[in-house]
């Protein structure tokens, strides 16, 4: 037990300092830049004195390792834009605020969350049922033209890239068939069955892409685990096909497949974006994008920090998960 | 020594026997030299990317006149709507900028990866733990969105081919480190490198003597393998607006424009798109057949 | 305004600067090089010529911004769109087809009183005004709002009235406890501005959104906007932070006092955040809710393309006949282009056909090619042209001229600074190919809005050439002109970034500035204008044109001279 804690302990640590880390290389590259969010929150005509004012408002004036301080601090302890009356409060978890925007970028990112695990939850589940169930289907099938046909679609699927595909949906499905909405958001407490609609073709489009690693993927693992001897063993006892592969060699698949699914984390996210931009869906993708285009900086590095944490989060998850069920992981 | 094949004979036979990989090296091959030699060929079409030729486009919308988004004799593949700019110069020369991309970034992973990769290995202990658990930090970062937010703040006085390239390049040396990494492992306990050590020679020695002559195989794999994702990522930087500026030709950002043209104009999607498509594909059978023509055990994960 | 706009992507944003007039005018621009106008000529504006809808039903707004707020403080919003909704001003604006738009009272009874040479300003407000919450407005109120406006919190509004009021440029808002002397209110009816010195202007200035009320002691925190007192005919109901905001009617608004808002519908709801190729399609669609709603985005060159092939939308489509002025700056102070010979030589030069294509496919998409400074629909605009030529230029005799400017080789290696939205590099890139033709070597720099923000409007000019876009704030020759001519306007935040500075211009200037009488004002200003001209400062490129998609149940749809928006005070919804 001692031997489980210290593990844990020892992985939550790692994720802290992880976290630093990307704050803070993160932070240095965002305000080494020349580059000033006062100019943007300046009346106009832009006064000199109207400058300076909003750049100490702002907190702009400070060096940048103070203001990284304060950015670290306001994660645990919230942070307090001006004084008095006018005040602004970001209450904790403090990710910056947005001051074209008005609001606090845990906010702003809280408003787009439902967009986007809708993108994101949906596009997985068909993607992982479709990725295993074909990975396992082809490895049984070896050399038949199924799997021949599966294999030279899934390197189609990995060389594509999601804004290719999503257009080419739009253009075949949305404008040319007229089948499917071509964008736009319906959220899920307004209309179900609108939800859902808008949302096939980037389910299809992401998980198209994201089924064909994992069709190859389990593929190659499942030939692996059926030349095990624990294999030929169960099968040599007289256990039928669907137990074997059911039982024991699916298991022994489906842990690899878990830590890529923990590392594609990352690469999801940014296919949201991608797929949020061809689609028009207003998510964190979206969110991102905007504040690019408008050069709204907390904004831009409290979405950047807040999707790198969550991403962390995830990994420690995956790996805390794996080393529980895999003891041999523990501690390499 | 491991593959006891040479990599150029391995290749030679693959091709021989490996029919897609054969499509692959076409489709590289091809773009490629549309790539080098992009300045002869729109030379021979009359055009290049930048100017604007009103008189393609029809006065009454900006879209291209004629049929197919104005593809013609004088315009191989039509024009831009608006701009009346060639799609044949722009795809062309789009093709150099990939490739350019792409494999100079391919190199910076390279470098990056086989210099800690081999290292972590060869000097083991706290370096290689410090290596891996970084390679993994790496590998699970969002690193889109990193460069996305980068993109977006970095003045436009940096040179923007040499800042894709060093950041798409360093983002991909943790996949090229681990799997040198683990070679190196299997390398050193063979004889020849132990003999090398017990006779007293450096690491660095070791590692361009010993090491790196038997790190190619996987090296040449992984390498080919990442291109296709570095070219896929210039493309989606580009795409979203914060790659190559204008007026440098971009596959990714000549489909962004396409978005809103995709109804009434979609050669303009279709042509680059087909470009990049045949870009990455390429790479990716490519690298497969490599794979198996070298080293048919190991499925490189990507 | 400035419109240095829009983003790389495509359906992208426009300049934060212009994203934050925008974001509280809510006529969101949708960037691109849109500015755009199909058909401008050959097509009546749908709206006008219907009659009005009876009061009733729900107008949706449908805006690719992500948030609204109803700030008066923080506002650059213009007089007729959504913050004009929820707050009155002390002064509106009258605007019609084929007029230049002229001041009008709201809150006040007038359109104020200047004495001591228009270096007071007295107002008075009308009966019987009360807020939505049913208390009485009174000019402490006006009193507090303008106050408010100068707090660090809130100072991203317009800002014209800050250095003119007496003490303004010390003054640091009402927060701390301090007054701004310099406005009086004598009794709950009265307001007396004191300015630094005589502007006959201020009449305009009292319709930017710091003259609204805010009630005394109210409005210190950030999300004031969500929430606000208001006094305009709908009151803010609901808002929804990056969704929606729902404006219901204010039971205390009284249509009797109000001659420029309609009221017709009972409810105007935004829907935030919206794509706007999305919003396009639904509009085109033109069906359920969408029948009664416009888009706040301009529709881009690429959706008007689609839209020729569509009877029943083309008719929906609504298109400005004038707009922002697209302007080449010339740096004045720099090398060659000190000399007044070269900069006119730059009026041959530039082909202004080629401009409008690369900024919308067509010159009539794009806007009229720009000759004067003063832009249609502003009083006392006269049309000129000092320097005529082809709009496609006349290489040769900019050539001619620079030789006789001792140039005989042309210029080289001038550098031209360039916003990265709005397809800014691709209409630079159109000029670069002009100039080049009449011998002049221009390399383009591309900078981000607000690094550009910092370069044209800093002290430290390096640049020689800057593509500008500009829109006056409130409907004055001023605005055309002060802001970018004044000497007073070079550096320090100004957008005099042609760095012009002459004597006689600036007393034309401060004498038309100081005059009350407006058409004796607008005299004054068309001689500024043809006098700067002369210099060649600048050269006017075109003014720029918008267009706006409506669903067929929107009533009184229809874009005035000035400025290129709607009214969205006067539309109404059909059963």
């Amino acid at each position: 037990m001692t031997r489980a804690l210290r593990f844990v302990g020892i992985r939550l640590a790692g994720m802290l300092v992880v976290l630093l880390i990307v704050a803070f290389c993160t932070y240095v590259v965002f305000y080494l830049v020349p580059s000033d969010p006062a100019q943007l929150s300046c009346g106009r005509p832009c006064t000199p004195e109207n400058l300076t004012a909003a750049r100490q408002f702002m907190g702009f004036d400070e060096p940048w390792w103070r203001q990284f301080l304060h950015f670290l601090t306001g994660i645990v302890t919230g942070r307090t834009w001006g004084s008095g009356p006018t005040a602004i409060h970001c209450p904790a978890p403090c990710f910056g605020y947005s001051f074209q925007q008005n609001a606090t970028v845990v906010d702003l990112i809280g408003q787009r969350l439902p967009v986007t695990f809708s993108i994101a939850i949906g596009a997985a589940v068909i993607w992982l049922v479709v990725g295993i169930s074909g990975g396992v289907l082809t490895a049984l099938r070896r050399g038949t033209f199924f799997d021949r046909f599966m294999m030279i679609g899934s390197v189609f699927g990995v060389s594509a890239p999601a804004y290719l595909i999503g257009l080419l949906g739009i253009l075949v499905f949305g404008f040319t068939l007229d089948m499917v909405p071509v964008g736009g958001y319906v959220p899920l407490t307004q209309s179900p069955v609108g939800w859902a609609w808008h949302l096939v073709l980037p389910w299809l489009v992401l998980a198209f892409l994201h089924a064909a690693v994992y069709i190859r993927l389990t593929r190659s693992q499942m030939l692996d685990v059926l030349n095990e001897d624990y294999i030929r063993t169960a099968r040599a006892k007289g256990l039928t096909e669907r137990k074997v592969i059911g039982k024991h060699a699916l298991r022994n698949v489906l842990l690899p497949v878990a830590t890529i699914f923990g590392m594609d984390l990352g690469s999801l996210l940014g296919g949201i974006v991608i797929t949020e931009r061809v689609f028009g869906m207003p998510g964190i993708g979206r969110l991102i994008i905007d504040a690019v285009g408008q050069h709204d900086l907390p904004l831009l590095l409290g979405t950047t920090l807040f999707a790198a944490f969550l991403i962390v989060l995830a990994n420690a998850v995956v790996d805390l998960c794996y080393g529980v069920l895999d003891p041999r992981a523990r501690l390499t | 020594m491991s593959p006891a094949r040479s990599v150029p004979s391995a290749i030679l036979r693959m091709l021989r026997t490996d029919r897609w990989a054969l499509g692959g090296v076409v489709a590289i091959v091809l773009l490629g030299v549309v790539a080098a030699a992009a300045n002869l060929l729109t030379a021979i079409e009359g055009q290049d990317p930048f100017t604007y030729h009103n008189e393609a486009l029809d006065h009454a919308t900006g879209r291209p006149a004629g049929t197919l988004g104005g593809v013609s004799g004088a315009h191989w593949f039509g024009v831009e709507p608006l701009t009346g700019r060639d799609v044949f110069a722009i795809v062309a020369f789009g093709a150099r900028t990939s490739f350019l991309i792409g494999l100079a970034a391919t190199l910076v992973s390279v470098v990056l990866g086989v210099l800690l990769g081999a290292s972590a290995g060869y000097l083991g202990g706290w370096y290689d733990r410090a290596v891996v658990w970084t390679a993994d930090v790496f590998l699970g970062f969002p690193y889109l969105v990193f460069m996305i937010a980068l993109g977006a703040v970095v003045p436009a006085s940096v040179p923007r081919p040499l800042l894709l390239v060093v950041v798409i390049g360093f983002f991909g040396w943790p996949s090229i480190a681990r799997i040198v990494r683990s070679q190196t492992l299997t390398l050193k306990k063979r004889n020849f490198v132990s003999a090398a050590r017990a006779l007293g020679a450096g690491p660095w020695h070791v590692f361009r003597v010993e090491l790196l002559p038997n790190l190619w195989a996987p090296i040449i794999i992984v390498a080919t393998l990442s291109i296709p994702g570095k070219i896929g990522l210039e493309a989606a930087l580009s795409f979203l607006g914060v790659g190559m500026p204008p007026p440098t030709p971009s596959w990714g950002r000549s489909i962004s424009g396409a978005i809103d043209w995709v109804r009434t104009d979609p050669m303009l999607l279709i042509f680059p798109g087909l470009a990049l498509f045949l870009a990455t594909w390429g790479f990716n059978v490519f690298g497969d057949g490599l794979r198996d023509a070298l080293d048919p055990r190991t499925e490189v994960r990507r | 305004m400035r419109a240095v706009s829009s983003g790389p992507l495509a359906g992208a944003r426009p300049s934060s600067r212009h994203v934050r007039r925008i974001a509280t005018a809510v006529t969101a621009v949708v960037g691109v090089a849109a500015l755009s106008a199909c058909g401008a000529n050959e097509q009546t504006p749908s709206g006008a010529s219907q009659s009005d809808a009876a009061p009733g039903g729900t107008l949706n707004i449908l805006t690719d911004s992500a948030s609204n707020p109803f700030d008066p403080a923080k506002s650059s919003g213009l007089a007729i769109t959504s913050l004009a909704l929820v707050h009155r001003r002390l002064t509106s604006w009258h605007i019609a087809e084929g007029q230049a738009a002229k001041v009008v009272p709201d809150l006040a009874t007038d359109t104020g009183k200047a004495t001591d040479d228009g270096k007071t300003w007295t107002f008075t407000l009308k009966d019987g005004l009360k807020y939505s919450d049913g208390t009485p407005i009174v000019t402490a109120d006006i009193k507090w709002g303008v106050e408010r406006s100068y707090a660090a919190a809130f100072s991203s509004g317009l800002s014209y009235h800050k250095p003119l009021l007496v003490g303004g440029a010390d003054y640091k808002g009402p927060f701390d406890g301090k007054e701004l002397d310099s406005i009086e209110t004598p009794d709950t009816k009265t307001i007396v501005f004191h300015l630094v010195r005589s502007y006959g202007d201020w009449t305009w200035l009292a319709s930017t959104p710091a003259f609204a009320p805010v009630p005394k002691g109210k409005g210190a925190e950030p999300t004031y906007g969500e929430h606000p007192v208001a006094s305009g005919p709908y009151q803010v109901a609901e808002y929804q932070k990056g969704v929606k905001v729902r404006l219901t009617r204010n039971p205390n608004w009284d249509k009797k006092t109000d001659e420029v808002r309609k009221g017709l519908p009972d409810e105007v709801d935004f829907q935030l955040s919206q794509d706007t190729t999305t919003v396009s399609q639904r509009l085109v669609a033109d069906s359920g809710a969408d029948q009664s709603a416009f888009g706040a985005s301009f529709v881009s060159p690429a959706q008007l393309a689609q839209l020729q092939s569509d009877s029943s939308a083309k008719q929906r489509l609504v298109t400005s006949k004038s707009g922002a002025l697209a302007y080449l700056a010339l740096n004045t102070k720099k090398g060659p282009l000190a000399n007044v010979k070269v900069r006119q030589a730059f009026q041959y030069a530039v082909d202004k056909s080629a401009f409008q294509v690369a900024s919308a496919g067509s010159a009539q998409l794009a806007g009229e090619v720009a000759t004067t400074l003063i832009t249609p629909g502003i009083t006392g605009r006269e049309q000129y042209d000092q320097y005529q030529t082809k709009p496609t230029g006349d290489p040769d005799k900019a050539k001619q001229l620079l030789a006789d400017a001792g140039f005989p080789n042309g210029i080289d290696n001038l550098d031209f600074v360039v916003g990265k939205t709005n397809s800014g590099p691709d209409k630079a890139q159109a000029l670069q190919a002009s100039l080049a033709k009449a011998g002049i070597k221009v390399n383009i720099r591309t900078l981000d809005s607000d690094t550009y923000d910092s370069e044209v409007t800093g002290n430290d000019a390096k640049y020689d050439l800057v593509l500008g876009s500009w829109q006056p704030d409130f409907p004055s020759a001023n605005g055309n002109i002060q802001p970018l001519f004044g000497t007073t306007e070079i550096g320090n935040g100004g957008y005099n970034i042609s760095r012009y500075s002459n004597p006689d211009v600036d007393s034309l200037i401060e004498k038309a500035e100081s005059t009350v009488d407006p058409t004796e004002a607008g005299k004054i200003w068309a001689q500024a204008d043809k006098k700067i001209m002369q210099d060649s400062p600048v050269v006017p490129l075109i003014y720029t044109r918008n267009s706006f998609l409506h669903g067929s149940k929107v009533t009184g749809f229809s874009i005035a001279d000035f400025p290129s928006y709607p009214n969205y005070l006067v539309l109404g919804v059909n059963k």
